[in-house]
């Protein structure tokens, strides 16, 4: 009886410990170092690496960088003494980041960049990218532009926080195929930061300059574009030809309202599940393209119906 | 005139000039751009500067007292964010006056909680205080981040009746906006507050010496208790003027307030030093800092340059307030 006991014992132990070896084979350890948590955006894209981590064989935890480039360089070495298989981040700045992620392939992690890319130069110290393409989206609001505007108009663009990459990287891309158009670019700032009162107060000064002059407005995110709104009803400018970035909640009722012309679409989901898709494969040892563009959509009153209402 | 008479008059030029060089600033600023920009003087861009104006000289009102009391507060932005996210989410389950209500209570306990922590903490300098109201930024962005679910809220989630909050952000009585209303009465009040009261000026010879106030029977923790609640309740009417502007409430929506507080009480002549100072000198400096914006925008000056002018003239006015002293 003593025997049957030990021989049952030692059998339960083994079970445990190869479901906890099987458990552990399983799950990879891995980490979304999130630029800013108080960025809207990507606090909701923290949310789906929790929600779907575990559908492609991760072990999610999340950091916040809080907007410090400093402080995610330091995440980035504590997952690396963590002993983190992979870690998928979204700089605060492309090139500060760097020096930790020299460390971090030097220690065999597999670093995944999500929503912006190092540069060309630094590209060897990430496995891949999966984001979308600010340039592209510029280049889109550029071309909608044109489209509306076929025989040319004067527009105002107001930047995203300055010196920021999405915000140069849109800025490049819309004066990339807007310089070569009719289209009259008559006013340029960028706010100090993504702050709808200040996109609201940069349209009220244009408003006081340009007046009716003004036709277009090219707001690099759509809760900048809530800002520009608000300044066009108080002065009673009708009729104006508004395009925003992001997609968000803000911006599908606005273009379903008709306040908003254009809301340029991010997918944040899409771009997360892809992320974790390609460390999956990464772990597996396959091959992955290191650059995955994940597309824009161009939610205008007349494609509005095909989008579900965003969660952000 | 003699020589003596000339460099007496020089002196009393020079004098009256650094006491007032928010306003001779204020008045180069109106004149330079009217003259390149002509619309700067149009009724629409007027308008525009008194709706601007608002939440910023909310919350510089307020700023002001912390700083006469021989304090500061770092914690303003904290606040915002907190009262604004806390504010447009009760519209509509409780009704806008109970959330009004509950908005401007939640600032006032904002403000006293950091003064009882520096208080039973000991911390009786300025740049003590400053580390904890710091701090304490953190900690009500943080519970504003977790309230909000870092979500951005806006009018149109509101089906309730949101009618006090549209007004004050872009309604008018008169040709006064709303919110220009509500900075006149915060102003008055503040100002008998300050010269009238017998707590206004023990608010003044705290922030002077305070051990010279304990001396003379000023209780000195209630006053510091006293400019943290104005300056939590003020910030908190700031959030609300500033939400209502632009119709949604983020929870980083206070970016920058605090900073921007400072430099116009600073600017606007009352000393970092404490015991002196003035809501009606703060009014002149958050005019200066207003106009700037505006002023530099119709000139078409880009967001770096408007930074660096932010920076050189704070940077001035304490360079000038610690020469005062000298």
């Amino acid at each position: 009886m003593a025997r049957i006991r030990k021989a049952v014992l030692i059998g339960l132990v083994l079970l445990v410990v190869a479901a906890f070896g099987v458990s552990a084979q399983a799950k990879v350890k891995a980490a979304f170092i999130c630029q800013n948590m108080a960025n809207e955006s990507q606090a909701f894209s923290e949310k789906q690496f929790m929600k779907y981590g575990a559908d492609f064989g991760l072990d999610m935890y999340t950091f916040d960088a809080k907007g410090d480039s400093q402080v995610e360089s330091q995440l980035v070495m504590n997952c690396i003494a963590q002993q983190f298989k992979v870690i998928f981040l979204n700089p605060n700045d492309i090139n500060a980041i760097v020096p930790s992620l020299m460390q971090a392939k030097r220690a065999g992690l597999i670093v995944g960049m999500f929503s912006s890319d190092l540069s060309p130069a630094n590209q060897k110290y990430r496995d891949f990218y999966a984001g979308s393409n600010d340039v592209f989206a510029g280049k889109q609001a550029a071309e909608a532009f044109m489209k509306h505007f076929p025989n040319g108009a004067k527009i105002v663009e107001i930047g995203g926080q300055a010196g920021h990459d999405a915000q140069i990287k849109r800025h490049d891309g819309f004066h990339s195929v807007i310089d070569s158009s009719n289209i009259k670019v008559i006013d340029y700032k960028a706010c100090q930061q993504w702050s709808t009162e200040q996109a609201m107060a940069i349209m009220e000064d244009d408003i006081v300059k340009y007046g009716h002059e003004i036709q277009g407005v090219f707001v690099h995110w759509d809760n900048g574009a809530t800002g520009v709104i608000q300044a066009a009803k108080a002065a009673d400018l009708k009729g104006l030809y508004i395009i925003g970035i992001d997609g968000n909640r803000a911006g599908y009722n606005q273009v379903l309202s008709g306040e908003q012309a254009v809301s340029i679409s991010q997918d944040f989901v899409a771009m997360a599940k892809k992320d974790m898709e390609l460390a999956q494969k990464v772990v597996k040892g396959q091959q992955v393209d290191p650059i995955n563009y994940i597309p824009l959509n161009v939610i205008d009153k007349s494609t509005i119906k095909n989008f579900p209402v965003p969660q952000w | 005139m003699t020589v003596q008479g000339t460099n007496s008059a020089i002196r009393v030029g020079a004098s009256i000039l650094r006491d007032y060089l928010v306003l001779v600033m204020i008045a180069a600023l109106v004149a330079l751009t009217a003259l390149i920009e002509p619309k700067f003087l149009s009724p629409e861009n007027l308008t525009n500067i008194m709706f601007q104006f608002g939440p910023l000289m909310m919350v510089a009102l307020g700023t002001t007292f912390v700083i006469i009391g021989g304090f500061i507060d770092l914690s303003i932005a904290g606040t915002i964010n907190l009262v604004a996210v806390v504010t447009i989410s009760l519209i509509q389950p409780m009704g806008q006056v109970p959330a009004l209500l509950t908005g401007l209570a939640t600032g006032t306990v904002c403000g006293a909680l950091n003064s009882v922590l520096i208080l039973s903490s000991g911390a009786l300098t300025q740049a003590e205080a400053l580390f904890m109201t710091f701090g304490l930024s953190t900690v009500y962005s943080a519970i504003a981040l977790l309230y909000s679910h870092g979500s951005t809220m806006h009018f149109w989630d509101i089906t309730a009746s949101k009618s006090i909050f549209q007004a004050i952000g872009s309604g008018s009585l008169g040709f006064l906006s709303w919110s220009f209303v509500i900075f006149l009465i915060s102003l008055a009040a503040l100002w008998v507050f300050q010269e009238m009261t017998a707590e206004g000026r023990a608010v003044r010879l705290t922030g002077g010496n305070k051990t010279a106030a304990r001396l003379a029977g000023v209780r000195i923790s209630r006053s510091i208790v006293v400019i943290y609640a104005i300056g939590g309740f003020m910030a908190a009417l700031g959030a609300i003027v500033l939400f209502s502007r632009v119709t949604t409430a983020s929870p980083v929506i206070g970016v920058g307030y605090e900073t921007n507080a400072i430099l116009a009480v600073v600017v606007g002549g009352t000393t970092l030093k404490g015991g002196k100072g003035s809501v009606l000198r703060t009014v002149m400096g958050v005019l200066l800092v207003v106009l700037m914006s505006n002023c530099l925008n119709l000139l078409g000056v880009s967001t770096y340059l408007q930074v660096v002018a932010e920076g050189a003239i704070l940077t001035f006015a304490i360079w000038l307030d610690n020469r005062k002293h000298m």
